[in-house]
């Protein structure tokens, strides 16, 4: 017991000792940002820090159709996260090859944007109050919803045309299927594994809709033309770019980018290029 | 299902390198874990003082954890306390550590069957007690650990796949990402990385079974 006891203080020591330096390191970084007071110093740091290095550190998906998606073939990651990153690279640095794409799943984002790994998460991340406690968001980059996918020309053409007779599609443990039978209630919903066995479902004819982000549908609709997303999306996800807390003056970055990209119009063409259709005004 | 377009060249190209991650973070573990475990499994049963209940917590405290928690670990919380490892090196890390205490569990366990009148022989014709344990013990010990051993191993291989979660490029991950290209892929793709899987393991049970020829 003795052995472990002390083991434990050693590390408890080392870590402390790692936080000193750790301080010492940022008052550093904060002089060289250089700002005049405390708060300025901090706040420029980050994007200091960035412009010093010369490459943005991005995590994205690499797994997600549309979003973001290796290609075996020729080792690039594609997508409309990868675009956006792109844009912003080049607002920062003014460059839109300064980038050094990171993988994350969903898991990993948060942690590696807190160990400093990246500089900020661009990968299908819904803002939520819960993950705001933990990082700082960008505006709106993607508003995803709840939507439909169908057999093209099916009687279903939105929400409003679904009944309680009407066979949904899902996927398990997703949120989608509580929220399709709150919407209208007494319905039947079909469970699967995941979105692929639920699209195979939808083909086979085990059911009328399949339900789920309309970003995933997209993603499906573009693979079979034989189908497509019916509806406005009556839920709302707003996707945002998620950075490491109190790196304010990337998010306002990350914000000015978005504006801009906005107004020049190449927003609009990113998002036809990818989801094959201009975003609802 | 779309067989020929799931096995084009570049995703079959893509898929080994995948299985290569896969075999060289499994074989790095194997070796360091095996060397491990029988390390911790001889004091174990050797039953040396102090030593032997420091590692009898170790063990059953990684050995009662999920392998999962332990990688998430070894990748996140390490680095916070400035152990940053890469990623392959942490797969190799969490996977060393979780597999040598189940390998030492079972080095216990195959030294603890070896008959006891072997071991008063040894002593009583004049062998120490380490002499005892080098020529007489381990070695009979040792032919009672093949079968497990080597299912700890196949498990093993398996459990890189769990790393798929941490990003690191293994056979699975590498599938995932084949697999998001088209729907249709899904069933073509998932068959050939259980081909991939089920090759290498059914290889690793025949040598194993030819051990067993070799050292009953």
């Amino acid at each position: 017991m003795m052995k472990i006891k002390s083991v434990k203080w050693v590390s408890l020591l080392l870590v402390a000792a790692l936080f000193v330096i750790a301080g010492c390191g940022n008052n550093n970084t904060g002089n060289a940002g250089g700002g005049n007071t405390a708060g300025e110093s901090t706040d420029s740091a980050a994007v200091a820090k960035i412009k010093e290095r010369g490459k943005l550190l991005v995590g994205v998906k690499y797994d997600t159709r549309l979003f973001g998606l290796k290609d075996p073939a020729s080792g690039n990651v594609e997508g409309f996260d990868i675009d956006i990153s792109k844009a912003i690279a080049k607002h920062i640095l003014g460059d839109e090859n300064a980038i050094e794409l990171k993988e994350v799943t969903s898991k990993t984002r948060i942690p590696m944007l807190n160990n400093g790994e990246i500089d900020m998460v661009v990968a299908t991340m819904t803002i939520t109050e819960e993950r705001k406690k933990e990082v700082d968001f960008s505006d709106v980059y993607f508003q995803a919803g709840q939507s439909l996918l169908v057999k093209k020309g099916s009687p279903i053409t939105g929400l409003e045309s679904v009944t309680k007779d009407t066979k949904i599609l899902g996927s398990k443990g997703a949120t989608s299927i509580k929220n399709i039978k709150e919407k209208v209630p007494g319905i039947t919903v079909l469970e699967f594994d995941n979105y692929q066995d639920a699209f195979a479902a939808l083909k086979a004819g085990q059911g009328d809709a399949l339900t789920t982000d309309d970003a995933i549908l997209y993603g499906m609709a573009s693979q079979d033309e034989g189908y497509e997303v019916v509806g406005e999306p009556f839920t709302d996800e707003p996707y945002g770019i998620a950075i490491q807390k109190g790196n304010t003056d990337v998010v306002q970055a990350v914000n000015d980018t978005l504006t801009e990209l906005k107004a020049n119009g190449e927003y609009d063409a990113i998002y036809t290029k990818w989801i094959g259709k201009a975003p609802a005004k | 299902m779309d067989f020929a377009g799931a096995f084009s060249p570049a995703n079959l190209v893509f898929l080994m390198d995948g299985l290569y991650i896969t075999l060289i973070v499994a074989f790095v573990s194997i070796i360091l874990s095996f060397i491990i475990g029988v390390v911790v499994g001889v004091i174990r049963y050797a039953e040396v003082p102090v030593l032997s209940p420091v590692m009898f917590f170790l063990v059953e405290l990684i050995r009662n954890l999920p392998l999962l928690l332990i990688i998430f670990f070894v990748r996140f919380a390490l680095p916070e306390i400035g152990i940053k490892l890469g990623l392959i090196t942490a797969a190799i890390a969490a996977l060393t550590v979780f597999e040598a205490a189940m390998i030492a569990e079972i080095v216990r366990g195959g030294l603890a069957a070896v008959d006891k009148g072997q071991i008063e022989a040894a002593r009583s014709s004049g062998l120490s007690s380490f002499q005892t344990l080098w020529h007489i013990v381990l070695p009979q010990g040792l032919r009672h650990m093949v079968p497990p051993l080597v299912s700890q191993f196949i498990s093993l291989l398996k459990d890189t796949s769990l790393a798929t979660i941490v990003a690191l490029p293994e056979l699975m991950h590498n599938a995932k990402i084949v697999m998001g290209q088209k729907e249709s892929y899904t069933i073509p793709i998932l068959l050939m990385v259980a081909l991939m899987y089920f090759v290498v393991n059914y290889l690793l049970s025949l040598v194993s079974r030819r051990l067993e020829h070799k050292t009953v």
